[in-house]
């Protein structure tokens, strides 16, 4: 398990991993790189210039100035409002809640006006706008800072939904983000942001985008296929290095993007293994498992050997206590019992 | 002002009325269904006073009770039928009632009380960014000014002196309640000192004093002083939608209401001052009235979008 001190300063790198970029850094590059290509980005939220709480806008406003990083009162609703006008004005606002559950303040803003108003006025208007959502549970932050919320917004039509796991997909999504015209969602794991990775060479080239839309295997399995969204996919890893010694061989894909989501990548892989686990953080009831699991039944029901498992928030407000939130929140060693249960079922 | 402009600003006030009610009438005609129309008959002078006191380049952002501003911004009147008529010819291509041009520069929000005006404030903001002398105006009721949205746009535009004109349409009504029983104080304006900018009440039914106060308050966004507030007190003539049977409200204070309809009230001050005659207003109004039939021709004849336009333009 990753550790639980989300706003600990100063944290020692080990001497191993210092070459390697964080995913934090990785989104921070990501804009730095966007910005000085692109006047038009600004970034816009509650301490993002002065205090940024977990360091991902550090220094852009110095690179920037204070025109182009604009530190805002705590105000949801015109936070995401305003950067829905000033896009249609031409800008391309990148917005970050301080935490993603406070995007709950603002979703009219959301899901009526950013994703909708294209649609209403006949394609007149375009509303590039990136909403940063730090998410996740893990760190003990409570039900007020912890959730996942993407399947609410999956849910509803007009947005685009990133949910990057690595430094690589961070930084990859974020700048393909900020060279499209749809308003985005870019949901970034707190437990994540100290983790560092592994990278493509492109990784440092101006043009590193990732494609919305693509999946990424992670490993290839013919057993039994996992999809894992951000923390989650790092925990299917390890959970599918233990049942290799096992001589279960387990897949593991990452949609990256969940809307679009990649569902062929999935499907190929089901009908290949003939087994799905799904795991997320999500709340289970009308979650993104609960979709992803339907979209293959649908399509290759008939490939499946036995009933695909879902893992997630049973429907509790992510507990404040550790203790208690680790009961709720799926781990490496529930992943390996989900994925035991489609091999014996 | 010169004659000229005066008989612009009835001419497009009686524009916005008969075409209104050419949009009411095909739904009393059972031509079209759906969402009754919401019409503004009796707050023509907030549209045009506010609208004709704009520039170029400037940005209007509408509610549900869109129509006015949408003709008073020099819309095509058979277009904006064809819109709310949801005929293909339109606009938005008859998707909404959310009529939009961006060349015109009139957004069409409303679905939702009070959400264009934090919209409208970050156009102000992406003006004020590239350094352009133009305005934002979003219009709203006085129904809308109780959304927290009003209050978090309100503060965000005072305190980055954004070009913003918060322009409260205070019509009496929000649908059945009436302005003292939602609003604890005399008038909306005072809200502005709240948030350290101007704040004026106008009477909505003089289209003059609304365009003196929008220019005023256009010229000090354009210096970037920033926001201002401004309620142009008017009356809701017609029902909240057609089809309002209006219970909440006697039928003698409307009657009472109509006596101060501001475009019978501009008709007579034109006449007094000598700009127009009786017969030069009663010309213009039936020019107008053809203008208006002429549009319910175009959208009656215009066809619906094919079906597979339902699944276009939801991603850019």
């Amino acid at each position: 398990m990753l550790p639980r001190r989300l706003f600990e300063h100063g944290a020692k790198i080990p001497p191993e991993q210092k070459r390697l970029p964080g995913y934090r850094g990785a989104i921070n590059e990501a804009l730095a790189e966007e910005m000085a290509r692109d006047d038009s980005i600004i970034v816009m939220g509650q301490d993002v210039g002065k205090a940024p709480p977990f360091g991902v806008t550090i220094g852009l406003l110095d690179k920037f100035g204070p025109e182009r990083v604009l530190d805002t009162p705590i105000s949801e609703i015109v936070m995401v409002g305003a950067a829905v006008g000033a896009a249609i004005g031409g800008m391309r606002p990148v917005v970050e809640m301080q935490f993603g559950d406070f995007l709950s303040c603002a979703i009219d803003q959301v899901v009526h006006q950013a994703a909708m108003l294209r649609y209403l006025t006949g394609g007149q208007v375009k509303v590039p706008v990136v909403i940063r959502l730090p998410c996740g549970a893990g760190q003990g932050t409570g039900s007020h800072h912890a959730q996942s919320m993407y399947s609410w917004f999956v849910h509803s039509p007009g947005l685009r939904v990133l949910v990057p796991s690595t430094a690589a997909d961070a930084k990859g999504l974020m700048k393909t983000a900020l060279r499209q015209d749809n308003p985005v969602l870019f949901f970034e794991e707190k437990i994540l942001y100290r983790t560092r990775w592994e990278v493509p060479a492109e990784y440092t080239g101006a043009d590193f985008t990732i494609p919305f839309g693509k999946a990424e295997t992670k490993r290839q399995g013919i057993d039994v296929t996992v999809v894992a969204t951000l923390a989650m996919v790092h925990y299917a890893m390890e959970a599918a290095k233990h049942l290799e010694g096992e001589g279960v061989s387990v897949e593991v894909i990452d949609p990256r993007t969940l809307a679009p989501l990649d569902t062929e990548t999935i499907l190929d892989s089901v009908r290949k293994t003939g087994r799905l686990v799904v795991v997320d953080e999500a709340y289970l009831s009308c979650g993104i498992q609960g979709e992803i699991i339907a979209s293959v039944t649908e399509k290759a029901f008939s490939n499946l050997k036995s009933p695909p498992v879902r893992l997630g928030n049973p429907g509790v407000p992510v507990p404040f206590a550790p203790t208690l939130e680790e009961a709720v929140i799926p781990n490496v060693d529930k992943i390996e019992k989900a994925i035991r249960k489609t091999l014996t079922a | 002002m010169d004659h000229k402009t005066k008989i612009e600003m009835l001419r497009r006030m009686l524009l916005i009325r008969h075409l209104e009610y050419k949009w009411g009438e095909a739904y009393e005609n059972r031509e079209i269904d759906g969402l009754p129309p919401s019409l503004g008959t009796g707050q023509e002078a907030v549209s045009v006073g506010a609208c004709m006191a704009l520039k170029p380049g400037d940005f209007v952002f509408t509610t549900h009770r869109g129509f006015g501003p949408q003709v008073a911004m020099g819309m095509d009147p058979d277009r904006i039928l064809a819109d709310v008529c949801f005929k293909a010819t339109g606009y938005n291509k008859g998707k909404s009632y959310h009529v939009t041009s961006v060349e015109h520069g009139i957004l069409g929000m409303g679905g939702i009380v009070g959400a264009q005006i934090p919209v409208a404030t970050g156009m102000a903001l992406s003006f004020k960014l590239k350094n352009l002398r133009q305005v934002a105006v979003p219009f709203f009721g006085e129904g809308a000014c109780n959304e927290g949205a009003f209050h978090e746009a309100a503060n965000l535009a005072a305190i980055w002196k954004l070009p913003v004109i918060f322009l409260c349409e205070n019509n009496m009504y929000a649908i059945s309640l009436r302005f003292e029983e939602f609003i604890p104080v005399k008038s909306v304006a005072g809200r502005a000192k709240a948030y350290g900018m101007p704040g004026v009440t106008v009477d909505g039914n003089d289209v003059l004093a609304v365009y003196k106060a929008v220019g005023k308050a256009a010229a000090r966004a354009r210096r970037g002083l920033g926001p201002s507030l401004i309620e142009a007190k008017t009356y809701r003539l017609a029902g909240h939608l057609c089809d309002d049977p209006g219970y909440y409200r006697p039928r003698e204070e409307v009657a009472e209401q109509w006596s101060k309809c501001p475009i019978l009230k501009f008709k007579a001050q034109l006449e007094s001052e000598g700009v127009l005659g009786r017969n030069e207003i009663e010309k213009l109004e039936s020019q107008v009235k053809e203008i208006a039939e002429k549009a319910a021709d175009f959208a009656r004849s215009s066809p619906h979008l094919p079906a597979e336009e339902a699944f276009t333009d939801i991603f850019a």
